[in-house]
């Protein structure tokens, strides 16, 4: 599945017909679904207006074609509770929400969050565990257990702890009392998760190298783990290379694939000239240019 | 190079690591603790890790736990491979637990960062590089950040360690990590063919799609068959059967794992190997948590096909 960037024009607003024209690249070659706007694309640098737009557009250039989530998290939990209701206007298909930031709340509290997102819309909501990003805060196997009791909605989890005891929690608590509960990862950590009960994951790269991304999910699919090993051990350097400034370097390698999408909003940089040819020459020995869509 | 060669032959399998037995008085049993190594090799070891933490190793006083080294060594007599776990806080001493092993009669040893001082990576590489310059065998890394307060090892380390160890032979894992997993295994194995990673306790599917051919297993003592299952599966690559098993044994660890040496030595207790209570300063379970860990222990499927009693 991929989360698209958020392209931008020089003065750093939002670019709308580029956004247009990735969606429409992702859709093309080979993704699964749509979710947008992740961290990965600035969802915390953009104003709620904005997010609400880009939803919007999100919607409308998929138009069906694949199911399309919106990542309603923000600070403040109240603006959370916009999103999931303007994601469910407009039409989205789902929602993705990650445990509250900043607070470290309580399991408790996370529940009574969980609790009052999904009951407050009906459409699919996907939670996010990503305890390493956040204080340690996270979903366990029992609040995860609760919540499926209690939420007929509450469908999946993109689980970013990128651990073999955490996903095991989880997959043990959650599968048996629902057994098509979706177990996504992030990162295209597909490998490791896949043969415990994963059944997909975000993409960190997919807009630099599908094809690649393609291939990993068939040979976990289908347990062709030589393979997989090969493919996840590329997806590795990348990962490597662009989570260095995240996702600043990513929009400097694609920028280098022919697709720019303009600069990054501050705190984050965006990347140089040299960064990008440094990248360039990256996906030159990983033969990512020659194996990847060049171009729109 | 032929000693780097040769260094890389010891695949450790699946790897046992049996507690320590003590008597009520607080001694090593070592009639049990014999009793106790002849039931891991009966029960599919292909080899032995101690005295690991699960054997309380830092509960050892430094000739206990050379003495406990040797015994071992001697009663397993060559049928299985035996590896020392040497991790101590002071590098040198920890160095000195590596001679002995060799001298003792050792396969391999394995050890861990420093503890206590939650060190940098470069005190780290320095730590592991004296250690595994002083032995003349395999040496493993066991990286297990949790249990050692955050101080990770990365890939990066690894390599480097390659580089200065010709007898640096794997990394057993205990972070769970996947990227430091990945990381490891689409590097280290470049720079030194054979180079093997482990998994530090007994969560290997993951860790065997990313290349893991080893497993330590401080379960054994309690559930050596369903041990053996998850390991057989992970490393014939049958990694969707090995789901069920992987499962069955999440649950075995959960449970244990409130009280730590404590769980495990009253789950022992509870198949029919008693081996004594944890020295001080592990308390031995309460009764309200010794009930409960019978009750989880009872709900557990896969133990019922388990060997009771030694």
């Amino acid at each position: 599945m991929q989360s698209p960037v958020t392209p931008l024009k020089d003065d750093f607003s939002l670019d709308l017909p580029t956004f247009e024209r990735l969606l429409d690249f992702h859709v093309r070659t080979g993704a699964t679904a749509i979710s947008w706007p992740h961290h990965k694309g600035e969802s915390l640098n953009l104003t709620i207006p904005e997010r609400k737009r880009f939803a919007e557009a999100a919607v409308r250039v998929v138009n069906g074609r694949i199911p399309v989530t919106i990542h309603v998290s923000a600070l403040a939990v109240e603006d959370t509770m916009e999103l999931a209701r303007h994601a469910q206007k407009i039409g989205a298909d789902g929602i993705l929400a990650i445990t509250p930031y900043f607070w470290t709340p309580t399991l408790a509290a996370i529940e009574a969050y969980f609790v009052r997102l999904c009951t407050s819309i009906e459409l699919p909501v996907l939670s996010y565990n990503s305890p390493s990003y956040l204080a340690g805060v996270e979903i366990t196997g029992d609040l995860m257990a609760r919540l499926i009791a209690r939420l007929p909605n509450f469908v999946g989890v993109k689980e970013a702890s990128f651990n073999s005891e955490k996903f095991l929690e989880i997959s043990r608590a959650a599968l048996p009392m629902r057994p098509d509960f979706a177990l996504l990862t992030g990162v295209e950590y597909l490998l490791p998760s896949v043969p415990l009960g994963g059944v997909g994951s975000y993409s960190a790269a997919g807009s630099i190298c599908p094809n690649l991304c393609s291939q990993l999910f068939d040979a976990c699919i289908s347990g062709n783990w030589p393979r997989a090993r090969e493919l996840q051990s590329k997806i590795s350097w990348l990962w490597l290379l662009f989570r260095d400034q995240y996702p600043s370097s990513l929009k400097g390698g694609m920028v280098m694939m022919g697709r720019p999408v303009g600069p990054t909003r501050a705190p984050l940089p965006t990347a140089t000239k040299e960064r990008q040819a440094y990248v360039r020459s990256e996906l030159e020995r990983l033969g990512i240019l020659d194996s990847e869509p060049h171009g729109w | 190079m032929s000693k780097s060669m040769s260094m890389s032959i010891f695949q450790p399998g699946l790897v046992h690591t049996p507690v320590t037995p003590f008597t009520r008085t607080g001694a090593i049993d070592y009639d049990r603790y014999a009793q106790l190594i002849e039931f891991h090799i009966a029960n599919g070891a292909d080899a032995l890790a101690l005295p690991m933490h699960a054997g309380e190793s830092v509960s050892l006083p430094d000739g206990e736990r050379r003495a406990l080294v040797e015994f071992a060594v001697r009663h397993v007599n060559g049928r299985k491979p035996v590896i020392a776990h040497v991790s101590e806080t002071g590098t040198a001493i920890a160095a000195a637990l590596g001679r002995h092993a060799v001298a003792a009669g050792a396969t391999a040893v394995v050890a861990t960062t420093p503890y206590y001082w939650t060190p940098p990576p470069a005190m780290v590489l320095e730590h592991f590089t004296q250690i595994g310059a002083a032995v003349t065998i395999p040496f493993f890394l066991y990286n297990s950040p949790e249990e050692m307060q955050g101080t990770k090892v990365n890939a990066e380390l690894c390599l480097k360690l390659i580089d200065k160890l010709p007898n640096f032979a794997g990394v057993v894992d205990l972070s769970l990590d996947w990227q430091f997993m990945i990381e490891l295994m689409t590097d280290a194995p470049r720079r030194r063919p054979g180079f093997q990673l482990l998994a530090g306790t007994e969560l290997m599917v993951s860790a065997g799609a990313i290349g893991a051919t080893g497993m330590f297993a401080p379960l054994a003592g309690i559930a050596p068959k369903l041990v053996r299952e998850l390991f057989m599966l992970c490393r014939d690559q049958k990694l969707f059967d090995a789901r069920g098993p992987q499962e069955q044994v999440a649950a075995l660890r959960q449970a244990v794992k409130v009280g730590g040496v404590a769980s495990l030595k009253a789950a022992m207790a509870v198949m029919g190997r008693d081996c004594g209570e944890p020295r001080p300063p592990l308390l031995q379970l309460d009764a309200a948590t010794y009930q409960r860990l019978v009750g989880e222990l009872d709900a557990i499927a896969a133990l019922r096909a388990e060997p009771r009693g030694w």
